[in-house]
């Protein structure tokens, strides 16, 4: 972290933005290999093997060719998104106004923090049943149990980034007779931002979590399926690339939402780990 | 330092092998459901092995598959399951060794079906994908040349009954308890049980790993021995399961209701055909090769399979002498 930064001033314009993170290159290779030695060791605990039930890298990503070349994947994919992408939007979107709102009132904060610390807490896969009970095996449960996934760190981590705004920042606002929604746009919102985004990568990645959960426990459908179907036909190679595929769509997605930030939000970059 | 980590290397090593040593004289059984009334024929034939020396431990695993990768990966001795798909795919050394229930289900549906046919094109609720019930459809698709219409999946035999009677479902397959329960109770006569052939195939069997069979032969000789005599017994007399049940087993603490119905449920299974009192052997071998061939769970002709790749006979042929 050669790189770090004072807390993030709104507004307040940093050196130029090529200056802020490593060297690309050299991030890149680090990546490579890290990669590399993963996938190596995955190969060679196939190869040993750890267990029968092991396939290797080589026979996992030749499954995930062939289920990408005959479409299995693809079809999946579009079922398993539908709850995921529905899920997250609401998480999102809700969670951060809820977040807000917590944030700036203590009635609120007092009315939902408890809500969402419970949920955050709750065994999830235990409650399924219960979820089941009231909202069926449709999509209204799966969607529900993303949203119960994600929701509490988005709102969680809005909360405490809104509280924790500068106070002087605020009176500047004042002082200057900014209204209450420039102070909140202006500069609520921006001083919060770094952390309203960690929420949301969290948020996010449990939202993933969510989604495949709910499909290995709710009805077998789209990637849960592979995954559930793949493993009673011993097909172990297909299983293990169907949750290898999984992985790598979240994090392609954290990098993307990552970006967004970058661009939304100028001056706050402080390299993150998954960049 | 180094030599401070080659010592905890060492002792960690020592440790992880005097706990394998420790425990190798225990049978570790993989069950593939936590312990319920189907389970409890099981269980007396655990009481009677124990009586004649068997040291035993058992784990319940959520599911099937589980239980099965446990014992793949040696972590469990025997296991509960129909392995066929591993032990051709990954070439397990796995064998069966006994046939503890047969594959009884029932096409249970609403009064707007009366026989298999009239679910052409007709959308069913079953298990899982791959599962047992899936298997079914499978055959009775190809043996009455018809399609059944959309396919999807609620897990449990109790959960599709629920989903029968909450209007979410028309036609389902179930296992024979639960078509039992159904029909005997005042919504019975709101749904239909549809005619279907007889299945020999096996649900549920016993296998291990073969080196494992070979090395522990007497274990596994005492453990199929009173299988086999639990089994018969319970064909002559299917009440013999509540009295032998251990009052301090895992069977005998589940609550007095399930324990009340226990000779009510083995008398129908025993009626049923649920179990083959001599552990199925190689006319269940060969019924599991045609049958799991049909469903697409095993590659090739069933009739070049060879039954020894599967079925690890000596301890049954042993016994049944």
């Amino acid at each position: 972290m050669t790189n770090a930064e004072p807390t993030a001033v709104p507004g307040a314009p940093f050196g130029a933005p090529g200056t802020k993170r490593p060297l690309p290159s050299r991030a890149l290779v680090l990546k490579i290999v890290s990669a590399l030695i993963l996938f190596g060791a995955w190969e060679i605990a196939g190869r040993v093997p750890v267990s029968l039930a092991f396939p290797t890298f080589l026979e996992s990503m030749g499954a995930l060719f062939r289920m990408a070349v005959d479409g299995t994947l693809w079809t999946a994919y579009a079922e398993t998104l539908q709850p995921l992408a529905v899920g997250v939007a609401i998480s999102a979107v809700l969670g951060i106004a809820i977040g807000l709102w917590v944030g700036l009132s203590d009635f609120f904060d007092w009315l939902f923090s408890p809500i969402f610390i419970v949920m955050q807490a709750a065994p999830l896969a235990a409650l399924i049943p219960l979820l089941v009970l009231a909202y069926g095996i449709g999509l209204t449960s799966k969607v529900l149990v993303v949203c119960i996934m994600a929701m509490p760190v988005i709102v969680l981590n809005t909360a405490g980034a809104v509280r924790n705004t500068p106070e002087s920042m605020k009176e500047m606002g004042k002082a200057f007779l900014a209204s209450d929604l420039s102070i909140i746009l202006k500069i609520i919102i921006p001083a919060a931002s770094p952390v309203i985004f960690a929420g949301l990568r969290l948020g996010i990645s449990a939202g993933f979590i969510g989604a495949i959960l709910a499909e290995l426990k709710i009805t077998p459908t789209g990637v849960g399926d592979i995954i559930t179907y793949s493993r009673s036909i011993a097909d172990y190679p297909s299983m293990y690339a169907a949750i290898f595929s999984i992985i790598l769509l979240a994090v392609l997605f954290l990098n993307l939402l990552e970006k967004t930030e970058a661009v939304l939000f100028k001056g706050n970059q402080r390299g993150y780990v998954s960049d | 330092m180094k030599h401070l980590l080659k010592k905890t290397a060492v002792a960690v090593l020592a440790l992880g092998l005097s706990a394998t040593a420790a425990t190798a004289e225990k049978i570790r059984i993989a069950l593939a459901e936590t312990p319920s009334d189907e389970l409890a024929a099981f269980f007396v034939a655990l009481e009677r092995a124990k009586a004649n020396g068997l040291d035993y431990e058992w784990t319940a695993f959520s599911d099937e598959e589980l239980a099965i990768q446990a014992v793949l990966s040696g972590q469990m001795d025997i296991g509960f399951g129909t392995p066929y798909a591993a032990m051709q795919r990954s070439k397990a050394p796995i064998r069966i060794l006994f046939q503890l229930s047969k594959l009884k289900f029932f096409p249970v549906t609403t009064k707007t079906y009366s026989k298999l046919e009239d679910l052409n094109g007709e959308p069913i609720l079953l298990h899982s994908r791959g599962g047992g019930t899936d298997s079914i459809a499978n055959v009775i698709e190809s043996k009455l040349g018809m399609e059944f219409g959309e396919r999807s999946y609620v897990p449990g035999s109790s959960n599709r009954v629920a989903a029968l009677l909450g209007g979410r479902a028309d036609a389902t397959i179930i296992d024979l308890s639960n078509k039992n329960k159904l029909m005997r109770s005042e919504a019975g006569s709101n749904f239909n049980v549809l005619e279907m052939f007889d299945v020999e195939a096996s649900d549920e069997a016993l296998f291990g790993n073969l080196d494992w069979i070979q090395n522990n032969a007497d274990d596994v000789q005492i453990f199929i021995n009173a299988l086999v005599s639990t089994y018969t017994d319970m064909h002559d007399d299917p009440t013999i399961i509540r009295r032998e049940t251990n009052p301090d087993g895992p069977i005998g603490q589940l609550p007095e209701e399930i324990l009340a119905e226990l000779d009510g449920f083995y008398s129908d299974a025993v009626e049923a055909g649920l179990y083959s009192p001599d552990g199925g052997g190689r006319v269940a071998a060969k019924a599991d090769m045609e049958w799991y061939s049909a469903a697409g769970q095993l590659d090739g002709s069933p009739d070049e399979l060879n039954i020894e790749d599967f079925w690890y006979l000596a301890p049954l042929d042993a016994a049944m002498k």
